[in-house]
């Protein structure tokens, strides 16, 4: 017995995580469940870096996507008050149309997608140091713009969400 | 002199700059004296010129500048000096000149006085191109000038109606006649190659063309010559033209504007003598015209209409020469009644100006004795209107009946016969009305006086004229100076007229003087004697009375069946023009603001339509991608 | 026997179309911005997998990825910020209610 089935039987186990946790997001009706299914999501897919040898990546999209976007997401959340409403209100009124459009391309686009063949294999090692070497060498300069950007967008974001005077008068006055 | 020939029509022309640019702030009265000494500089040239030509030189053509030149196209502003020209030159600069120091007169009190000479200078510019032209393009743009300031100046006095109306009527008219001169033009050319007179009768004489398209040319270039020369059928704005101020009449609507038409087909004798019938109609127009004319001044009342329809008539005396074959008569009328109408017409003015404005004779009478002077110049004039001899009219008039005799055309003599019965009666009615028997408005006759010196002068200079002209350059019949003069000119080679015998010329003349005073005696018998009484005789009329009085409702006619036409036409096109062509543009920018009304709805303000736009978008491109990839759709 | 290429693109895509799906059919604008961040999942996959077709694991892919994680951080924050603000502004979390921009 080989360990060789080990390795498709775990991509089956992951991408059904994944479609799964995407799928619930889009269904589900109570929004911090879909959150949190999100996260799943998230989790799995951090999976299949590591699947693809990406370990590097598959840190980071744990930092990135379960820790911080997640956060943000649920935050979101609690600050808005989403009424209890039917089920059939959940749905835009463009929805039949809109599932036309997009199984008309996905179904193509997945079809299509089963035409790259092509097996890589698993290397060894990582891919921290070439990938260190790289952003920090080659990409040096778009990683400092990604940081001005990463800045702007904190800024943004205070300047969106920031009271003025006349509100915080109101606020005072309210409680 | 002939090469300073060019200076003739510049005078005038920088009277006419110097008086519309200046004339209304800083010249003032100003205007008057230049445009004088202009036209009076001009008229020196011309006599300069006149020598010259008489000297030896026949025929001379002085260039200005090349003017068109596209393809075979090819027209100069050039001067064709030659007797006709020379002869056409002295006439109109000199009696413009008279008239000219006669307006200072007459219109000093007019707060137009400026604009007045003004256009009257322009005038004569225009009437010195028409003249001098050596082409019949540059002649048309003479023609047209003096067409523009006919009209100009007929409604001068634009604050009341009838001057506008009558100076818009005369000036359709005329365009309608230029309709005819240009179809004319445009014909010559297409057969001639070239509009240059002395190119296209050069081609003539080379190869004949077929007789149809001549006659096509003459009778178009007679019609036009008929609305500037106040024939039938383009007559009827000539006497509305008396709206105009008096100086006006005389210069434009008697002695040169009108004459243009006779200029021009002397110019083109000899289109008209290869173009067989087209002759024969010119003298039969012209001889309808005259008597016609001259029944209806048989009984108009304001004296300027009088003269008015007399000028139609002796026009179409000049016309009936130039059918008959005699153009030289032709010119020597043109120049003799140019002289003897103008001084007519100035008369009239100073009794006009002398009587406070007012025109019916009706009202006059008795004036010879407060006017003498303007009596005096008017009885020559009148006695040369009524071919008396020795006067000027005698010697043209009776060379032209005498031509319609010799030349076979006698029921068009008989009319010259009958119609100069009516002129004499109708000349004697309106001097005897206005000059003689008792005043009929005592204040008015009370208030007369006798015009000023600056315009009794001209009035005797043409006096004298009127008396002179007709022997010195007439005498004898048929061998005067003017025959030996413009015989080459516009006599065809080699069809020379039989001379007459001495008796037929004696006989002929006699006949002429015994019509004239004919009508002279029936004059007076009725209105000296009253027998018969005028009044019973327009009672027994009645109806021909009232039809003679009305001018054969002609202009009645034309308002109902060809101003009312046009005017149809005019809504049909208006009606085209809001409905089809408007409602076109209309219709368009209807459709576009609908579309963009429907094309709004895109917007709906919901994002999530926009998303699923950008979906549908993505699915068009992929399948297009998709097709080209696949080879389905054409590469 | 590996897991050939094609699967893990197929995979990408049908999480990408599901995140499509959701932002065109989902009315809680909370729930759109999440369905966007899976689409931005889809991507990162695809990204990796085709980095690593031909053997090694080509660092450019990775580089990319690096970016697209910054870059969807980023676009959260602000997005949550404009929802927030819109909604002090009206309590409406409904895109479908959200439609002063019509004509």
């Amino acid at each position: 017995m080989t360990f060789d089935f080990v390795e498709p039987v775990v991509f089956a186990l992951l991408s059904i995580g994944v479609i799964a946790g995407g799928a619930a997001v889009v269904l589900l009706n109570r929004i911090t469940a879909a959150a949190l299914l999100m996260a799943f999501t998230f989790l799995s897919m951090a999976g299949m870096f590591v699947l693809l040898g990406a370990e590097t990546i598959a840190a980071f999209q744990v930092l990135i996507y379960v820790g911080a976007i997640t956060v943000l997401i649920l935050y979101g959340v609690m600050f808005t008050k989403f009424s209890d409403r039917p089920r059939a209100l959940f749905f835009q009124r463009q929805t039949p149309i809109a599932a036309v459009f997009v199984a008309a391309v996905a179904i193509p686009v997945a079809l299509f997608s089963f035409s790259f063949t092509g097996a890589p294999p698993r290397p060894g090692g990582g891919d921290l140091p070439a990938l260190a070497t790289s952003v920090f060498t080659d990409f040096a300069f778009p990683f400092e713009i990604a940081s001005v950007l990463l800045l702007a967008a904190m800024v943004g974001a205070i300047v969106l969400t920031r009271r003025d005077d006349a509100e915080e008068a109101a606020m005072r006055r309210r409680r | 002199m002939i090469s300073l020939v060019w200076l003739i029509p510049a005078f005038p022309l920088a009277a006419f700059l110097l008086g519309g640019l200046f004339g209304r702030r800083w010249l003032g009265h100003m205007t008057g004296l230049i445009a004088t000494v202009a036209v009076g500089l001009s008229a020196l040239l011309s006599i300069g010129v006149f020598l010259e030509v008489l000297g030896g030189k026949t025929q001379s053509v002085v260039p200005l500048y090349r003017w068109i030149a596209v393809g075979e196209f090819s027209v100069s502003v050039s001067a064709l000096i030659d007797p006709l020209s020379s002869v056409m030159l002295l006439v109109v600069t000199v009696v413009s000149f008279l008239i000219f120091v006669y307006s200072n007169g007459y219109m000093a009190h007019d707060a137009g006085f400026y604009r007045f000479f003004t256009w009257l200078s322009l005038f004569v510019f225009a009437m010195l191109i028409l003249v001098m032209a050596d082409n019949y393009l540059l002649m048309f743009v003479g023609w047209e000038g003096v067409g523009l300031c006919s009209y100009l100046l007929i409604g001068f006095w634009f604050e009341r109606p009838e001057p506008y109306y009558a100076a818009k009527k005369a000036f359709v008219m005329n365009r309608i006649g230029d309709w005819g001169y240009t179809i004319g033009i445009i014909t010559i050319f297409l057969v001639f190659g070239s509009m240059n007179f002395v190119d296209v009768f050069k081609r003539l004489e080379e190869s004949a063309p077929a007789q149809a398209t001549l006659t096509l040319i003459c009778i178009a270039l007679f019609f036009g010559a008929t609305g500037k020369s106040a024939q039938l059928p383009l007559y009827s704005w000539l006497p509305d033209a008396m709206e105009g101020p008096t100086p006006v009449s005389a210069l434009i609507h008697a002695a040169t504007m009108v004459t243009s038409g006779v200029y021009l087909v002397a110019r083109s004798m000899p289109l008209f003598e290869a173009a067989g019938p087209s002759l024969q109609i010119v003298g039969v127009v012209g001889a309808i015209t005259a008597i016609f004319a001259a029944t209806i001044a048989l009984v108009q009342f304001d004296i300027k209409r009088v003269m008015a329809y007399s000028t139609v008539s002796q026009l179409g005396y000049m016309f009936l020469a130039l059918g008959v074959g005699a153009p030289v008569a032709a010119i020597f009328h043109l120049a003799t009644h140019a002289f003897f109408k103008a001084l007519l017409f100035l008369g009239s003015g100073s009794v006009i100006h002398g009587l406070g404005g007012e025109q019916d004779m009706r009202k006059m009478g008795g004036l010879r004795r407060k006017m003498p002077v303007t009596f005096w110049t008017m009885l020559a004039a009148g006695g040369a209107l009524a071919a008396l001899p020795p006067l000027a009219g005698f010697w043209s008039k009776d060379e032209i009946v005498a031509a319609a005799f010799v030349n076979g055309h006698l029921v068009l003599y008989a009319i010259g016969i009958i119609t100069a019965v009516l002129t004499s009666f109708y000349v004697t009615r309106a001097l005897w009305m206005t000059f003689y028997g008792e005043p009929r408005d005592q204040h008015l006759f009370d208030h007369a006086h006798e015009s000023p010196t600056v315009m009794t002068l001209p009035l005797i200079l043409l006096g004298v004229g009127t008396v002179v002209l007709g022997i010195a350059i007439g005498f004898p019949p048929e061998q005067g100076f003017i025959h030996r003069f413009l015989g080459p000119v516009v006599e065809a080679a080699g069809g020379a007229e039989h001379a007459p015998e001495l008796a037929t010329i004696l006989l002929l003349a006699v006949a002429s003087v015994g019509a004239g005073i004919v009508g002279i005696g029936i004059g007076v018998l009725m209105y000296v004697r009253h027998r018969p009484d005028p009044a019973a005789v327009a009672r027994a009329a009645g109806p021909l009375y009232r039809l003679l009085v009305n001018k054969y409702y002609i202009d009645e006619l034309y308002d109902h069946r060809i101003v009312e036409a046009a005017r149809t036409i005019a809504g049909a096109s208006w009606a085209f023009d809001i409905h089809i062509i408007d409602g076109l543009a209309n219709r368009l920018g209807w459709a576009l603001a609908m579309s963009g009304q429907g094309l709004r709805r895109l917007q709906t303000g919901v994002v999530g339509n926009y998303a699923l736009t950008i979906m549908a978008g993505l699915l068009l491109m992929l399948v297009a991608y998709g097709g080209y990839a696949a080879g389905i759709f054409g590469r | 026997m590996t897991v050939p290429l094609g699967a893990y693109i197929a995979v990408s895509a049908v999480l990408f179309f599901t995140g499509c799906a959701g932002v065109l059919v989902r009315r809680n604008a909370v729930v759109i911005l999440m369905c966007v961040e899976l689409m931005l999942n889809a991507a990162n996959l695809a990204l990796v997998a085709f980095s690593r077709k031909y053997g090694s694991i080509d660092e450019r892919g990775s580089v990319f990825v690096i970016f697209v994680f910054v870059i969807a951080a980023a676009e959260v924050a602000v997005g949550l910020g404009i929802i927030l603000a819109a909604y002090r502004n009206r309590p409406v979390v409904d895109v479908d209610e959200i439609h002063q921009m019509k004509g």
